[in-house]
């Protein structure tokens, strides 16, 4: 009896222990009901099964705000009218904002910085030797401006002549030159933070002496850093990422595919633009009408741009992408889906 | 009479209520009318990757939010590199809730990854893994492994270490004071083991908004009080009941080692589940010699009882076996905050004892604490473990 009483001292301390111990060990983060199961595929091609949401960057154009797929074949040719001494005139009207919050990637939310609502702005495309006149309204709450890369007077390099917010406007007008691809974008201190969240756009100068009819895009290789850290978390071309790797970009064999090409990354010094394949005509700037190099592969510093020129022989789908790996890891890759060409079918027509 | 003492009864009451009232009201006002007027700052939200296992073919993060805003969980990347992953059971965290990122990765043994999650406003947060290691996968093997650990790091050292009870017994009164004082040291550097261990748990592991320090310190006083009460119970009964004085002081004992070497068991288990490679017969080895010290602790206060057998043997196993719980719990299920709470625990039950031992001395001796066995036994206690410790 008398050992009882005090082993039982000891048993209870003992049972408290292990009892405790059961505790942790049966009820580990609490118990998941059986769900309906939601599928999705890895980036190896695994198919994973979870009870929970599936977070992949993977847009259906039903949600997306921007769609990359319209921005890439749109140009704008302004409003046209011809000037007494036969010149033609075009006229657009940009629009700058900077309170818009923009789903950037599904489920991320970014405040861009817009020209026309959406980020890059409307591509501007013009023949050399148009007069060019671009309303500029400031509807943001910050100073902004447009400064265009190409020839013109020192008045209208949109650097020294800063537009107000809440309306401010200023007219941009100018010849159109050289020939070639340019970006637009504005020049505003600090001008790193007034790119980054969006304000850039293409400017296309057609020769007078057209290019061959051709299927014709814009890419704009960006970048966005969404936690402002100096360091971009997404990559892309033309701002939403992974989004031509889901929505395949199709074109037809056998057919001039022409892309315009301006790398707006900041942060990272270079970008790059590889292509599976197939390899391209590459016309730097777009000034020549002679290609300088035929590779799959091209390097692009700050606001470096060029034309690629090529066309597929086989069907099938072909990625392309920055093979510097990170950047096409977040987001700078698409596939171009190349599909039989019926023959009757004619490529569109060049300008308009 | 019986109204005044009523009317001083309900004042009572009322004094005592009315500062609950006006706080209520405070409170009131400032979730409602009154939110306008302290809507100042701009609150960040933040999350925490408590824990991160590696599986076959898939990486398993187990995030909460931290931060005194709710938020969504957007995207998971492994180096940086943005991987399609899936959350369950959703996106959405409310503060303190938990949720777990599975993120499917081919990812190779012992390199360290950096674990990347974005939530909706763009954030990122980083983990970093120094080597990754396949996650344990609770088997009747591992169990056994952990059992057979638990008992060579836990219950044979402190029993080798009770095996001194015949030797203190021999010794004179002095010499015994220099052991029931060198059994202080050992447990004065166990207890700050203790602490440093929760905080480095803490600090790595657990987010800010827990206030590892101050949680620790609360714990560990709580424990410290809880068991100081119970202990004093203990002991007084002991005067009147059949347990003896040293026989409780010698349960305290072991009990409070038992909460140490609970906490040890789920370091040991972690570090296993960690696949910290650094772990080898050579660990083992050293918390062995460090845990035979263990073993002295409980004897001394025996040394002067009458058949003691069964009873070291119980308070062996109490002071040892919970290593092996540790080590299973550590092992299978391991999370900072239940290591922290038990390191803390364990702490605040080796102060408790020390404070019991060292009254035993005072009131045993010559009300003296400052003689040269208790001050030489105090500084050799500390000093051994030291030693014992650079070899864990």
């Amino acid at each position: 009896m008398k050992i009882k009483s005090r082993s039982g001292v000891m048993m209870m301390s003992m049972f408290v222990i292990i009892a405790v111990s059961v505790l942790f060990v049966a009820i580990p983060e609490g118990i998941n009901a059986q769900q309906e199961e939601n599928v999705f595929v890895t980036h190896s091609g695994a198919v994973v099964k979870t009870t929970g949401e599936v977070l992949d960057p993977l847009y259906t154009s039903a949600t997306v705000e921007f769609d990359p797929m319209e921005y890439l074949r749109d140009f704008n040719y302004g409003r046209i009218s011809q000037l007494d001494d036969n010149t033609t005139l075009r006229e657009f009207t940009i629009i700058a904002n900077d309170d818009e919050i923009m789903e950037i990637s599904p489920g991320i939310f970014y405040n861009v910085w817009t020209f026309n609502g959406t980020v890059p702005g409307p591509t501007i495309r013009v023949t050399e030797g148009d007069i060019v006149r671009v309303k500029f309204i400031n509807n943001g709450e910050k100073e902004h401006t447009i400064h265009f890369h190409g020839i013109h007077p020192a008045g209208m390099d949109g650097v020294f002549e800063p537009v107000g917010g809440n309306g401010g406007q200023f007219i941009y007008e100018f010849e159109a030159g050289p020939v070639g691809v340019h970006p637009y974008h504005c020049h505003v201190m600090p001008l790193e933070e007034h790119i980054v969240h969006g304000l850039y756009g293409v400017f296309i100068v057609d020769p007078k002496e057209k290019r061959p009819a051709a299927d014709e895009m814009v890419m704009v290789l960006n970048g966005l850093d969404t936690d402002f850290d100096t360091e971009n978390n997404f990559y892309a071309a033309n701002t939403i990422p992974f989004y031509y790797q889901h929505h395949p970009i199709q074109i037809n064999t056998d057919e001039l595919i022409r892309v315009y090409v301006v790398n707006m990354v900041e942060f990272d010094p270079i970008n790059n633009f590889h292509l599976h394949g197939n390899l391209y005509k590459y016309y730097p700037t777009g000034t020549d009408i002679v290609p300088s190099f035929y590779t799959d592969m091209i390097t692009l510093s700050q606001t470096e741009r060029g034309i690629m020129e090529f066309e597929y022989q086989y069907p099938g789908k072909y990625l392309f992408h920055a093979h510097k790996v990170e950047f096409s890891e977040k987001g700078w890759v698409g596939i171009f889906l190349v599909n039989e060409n019926k023959k009757s079918i004619e490529s569109e027509e060049y300008g308009s | 009479m019986e109204v005044s003492n009523k009317s001083s009864k309900g004042k009572l009451i009322a004094s005592g209520a009315i500062p609950f009232v006006f706080l209520i009201i405070l409170i009131a006002y400032i979730f409602g009318p009154g939110s306008e007027l302290l809507d100042l700052g701009v609150p960040l939200p933040d999350i925490s990757m408590e824990k991160v296992d590696f599986l076959n073919s898939e990486i398993q993060v187990t995030v909460r939010n931290t931060g005194p805003i709710s938020v969504e969980i957007a995207m998971a990347d492994i180096n940086d590199r943005i991987q399609p992953a899936a959350v369950e059971p959703d996106r959405y965290l409310e503060r303190y809730e938990t949720a777990l990122v599975r993120i499917p990765f081919e990812w190779n043994e012992a390199e360290p990854y950096r674990i990347g999650i974005t939530i909706e406003d763009g954030t990122r947060f980083e983990k970093e893994i120094e080597a990754a290691a396949p996650a344990l996968e609770p088997s009747l093997e591992l169990f056994g492994f952990f059992a057979i650990i638990g008992t060579y790091v836990g219950i044979i050292p402190v029993m080798i270490g009770l095996l001194w009870l015949p030797f203190i017994r021999r010794i004179s009164k002095q010499k015994y004071h220099f052991f029931l004082a060198l059994t202080a040291g050992l447990l004065l550097f166990l207890g700050i083991d203790s602490v440093e261990e929760a905080l480095e748990v803490s600090d790595e592991s657990l987010a800010g908004s827990f206030n590892g320090v101050l949680l620790v310190a609360t714990v560990l006083i709580l424990s410290f009080l809880g068991l100081y009460y119970t202990g004093e119970k203990l002991v007084s009964r002991a005067k009147s009941s059949r347990i003896t004085k040293p026989v409780a002081i010698a349960l305290m004992i072991s009990i409070g080692i038992g909460l140490h070497n609970f906490g040890e068991g789920l370091a040991i288990g972690a570090a296993v589940g960690l696949g910290s490679i650094a772990f080898s017969t050579f660990l083992i080895i050293g918390f062995a010699l460090h845990n035979t010290t263990e073993g002295i602790a409980i004897a001394s206060p025996l040394s002067r009882e009458k058949k003691v057998i069964g009873k070291l043997i119980a308070m062996g196993l109490i002071a040892g076996a919970p290593a092996i719980f540790g080590a299973w719990i550590g092992g299978f299920v391991y999370s900072p905050f239940t290591s922290v709470i038990f390191l803390s625990i364990g702490a605040g039950a080796i102060f408790q004892v020390i404070i019991t031992i060292l009254k035993w001395i005072r009131e045993e001796g010559d009300k003296n604490l400052s003689s040269a066995a208790v001050a030489s036994g105090f500084a050799i206690g500390m000093i051994i473990m030291y030693l014992t410790s650079i070899l864990v």
